[in-house]
């Protein structure tokens, strides 16, 4: 149910518009890429989701990352404005569940504009490299891996605006994270482990050992913030 | 109403709303790796430039390229959500003020935050200098003048972009689309700079200027040196188109 509600609350807000015009200007941004400078990246060994990852990731994981925190200001905003929260308060609901209501629909978006990232991104290999057939699957398993990344900062930032009543200080308290984000070297392990810094991390020319540890870490943090969160709420509502 | 007691109600609006602790952070922030780092300067002394220089170029570069233009669209963000959080524009446009007014009062609330965010950079860079100043056994404090001369040259290169950011929030009714907007359009700035036409984006004045100012200071680096036509001419006119048109839109949503 929460699901639905959700997803009905965000209808007149923009917020699909958002995604998707997010998710085109960040698939755009490869394709630009190769149609101004092709010949800096055709004709060398790697293969060629590395190349093009390796060439656009950094500016796409940034933009998805400012539409993750955008978003997630967005719907508590509708919530905090004209006291709406209160009334969900009053409901025979869990507010925990309003949470992971909101959580599951900034999964599918992100899943979304991660899907036309990628559509955008095998483009690019079939048109300007040659295609073999195991093409497919280090795309899929690419956006698969950012997919999963991604998720820390979709809770870290949810979990900032649910904190914070005023629009502006869960962005500023986002943008914040993600200026530190952009600091952090991506070869540093511990450092990246940042939940804003983790969406910069690419699949392709990662060693294994590395990409494990990665997706255990991806995992802990987000059982961590799920946690963090319920017992913010049960906090809060103590104190209210 | 004049115009300054106009504005100090727009100062005394956004008086309790944490932007400035905000604001702060971010500069403490800006600047900490550059202390943690401070023996990569020495290193740089191959591209011709002083370690003291590098210190503090370094650190304006970090902040002009994305901190600075996201900290100012979430000042929008406060300016507009003050009023239209429990309808205080409707009270606002209820009273016999020219509402351009009212909207220039708020644009220049937004300046004063920009300039605030630069001083507090200063400081923080005053500061940073002297910690680094000992652990190094170096003097990395360089003279006031050039360093407030290089800041003031980031808060003038900033206004038509701060313009442009006002004018995207007074436009979108939904806060979604400005934030958006303005969040995304600061990405690709990195990429403006290496263009011709640098001149027609606003939001890649302050890091171009700063990008400018580097490639002076190193003699080994060459980097696209400022060139004041078409820049101003243009820079000055989508100043004024944005604000012209802001002023136009200001309140229009609210009484239609």
């Amino acid at each position: 149910m929460s699901f639905g509600l959700e997803f009905k609350k965000v209808k007149r807000t923009g917020f699909m518009l958002a995604f998707l015009s997010g998710g085109v200007l960040a698939a755009i941004v490869p394709i630009l890429n190769m149609l101004v400078r092709s010949e800096n990246y055709v004709g060398f060994d790697d293969s060629p989701v590395q190349i093009l990852m390796n060439a656009n990731w950094q500016m796409m994981s940034m933009l998805n990352i400012l539409l993750v925190v955008a978003s997630a200001c967005l719907v508590y905003h509708i919530e905090y404005t004209d006291n709406a929260i209160q009334r969900m308060c009053t409901l025979p609901i869990k507010e925990s569940k309003i949470f992971f209501g909101k959580v599951a629909l900034m999964a599918v978006m992100c899943l979304v504009i991660l899907l036309m990232e990628a559509a955008a991104l095998a483009f690019c290999s079939y048109y300007w490299f040659e295609l073999s057939t195991d093409i497919w699957m280090e795309v899929i398993k690419s956006f698969a891996y950012a997919l999963l990344l991604i998720f820390p900062a979709v809770l870290c930032s949810l979990v900032i605006a649910s904190a914070c009543r005023n629009m502006w200080v869960s962005l500023g308290v986002g943008v914040v994270c993600v200026f530190i984000a952009t600091m952090i070297p991506t070869k540093n392990f511990i450092l990246s482990l940042f939940p804003f810094a983790l969406p910069f991390q690419i699949l392709s020319g990662t060693t294994e050992n590395i990409l494990r540890n990665y997706m255990i870490a991806a995992v802990i943090e987000i059982l961590i913030l799920g946690i963090v969160e319920v017992l913010f709420l049960k906090v809060r509502r103590s104190f209210e | 109403m004049n115009f300054l007691s106009l504005l100090g109600i727009e100062f005394k609006k956004i008086r309790r709303s944490k932007i400035l602790f905000i604001l702060n952070i971010a500069t403490i922030i800006l600047w900490l790796p550059s202390v943690f780092n401070a023996d990569l300067n020495f290193q740089m002394q191959a591209e011709g430039i002083s370690p003291e220089s590098n210190f503090l170029i370094q650190g304006l570069m970090g902040m002009a390229w994305f901190m600075f233009p996201a900290s100012m669209v979430v000042c929008t963000v406060l300016l507009n959500m003050r009023e239209r959080s429990n309808k205080g524009i409707l009270k606002m446009l209820a009273l016999p003020i020219n509402t351009a007014k009212l909207c220039l009062a708020k644009f220049i609330v937004l300046l004063s935050l920009g300039a605030f965010q630069i001083l507090m950079t200063i400081t923080m860079y005053f500061i940073s200098a002297v910690v680094v100043s000992q652990t190094q056994n170096y003097n990395f404090i360089l003279q006031p003048f050039f360093v407030f001369k290089e800041a003031a040259l980031i808060f003038a290169s900033a206004i038509p972009m701060l313009a442009l950011f006002w004018l995207l929030s007074v436009c979108f009714q939904t806060p979604i689309f400005s934030i958006g907007i303005g969040l995304a359009s600061i990405v690709p700035s990195v990429l403006m700079i290496n263009t011709k036409l640098w001149f027609a984006y606003p939001m890649a004045y302050p890091f171009f200027v700063i990008t400018a100012e580097y490639g002076r200071l190193a003699s080994n680096l060459t980097t696209a040196q400022v060139e004041l036509f078409p820049w101003i001419p243009v820079a000055i006119g989508i100043t004024l188109l944005c604000l012209f048109i802001s002023c136009l839109r200001f309140g229009k949503f609210e009484r239609r």
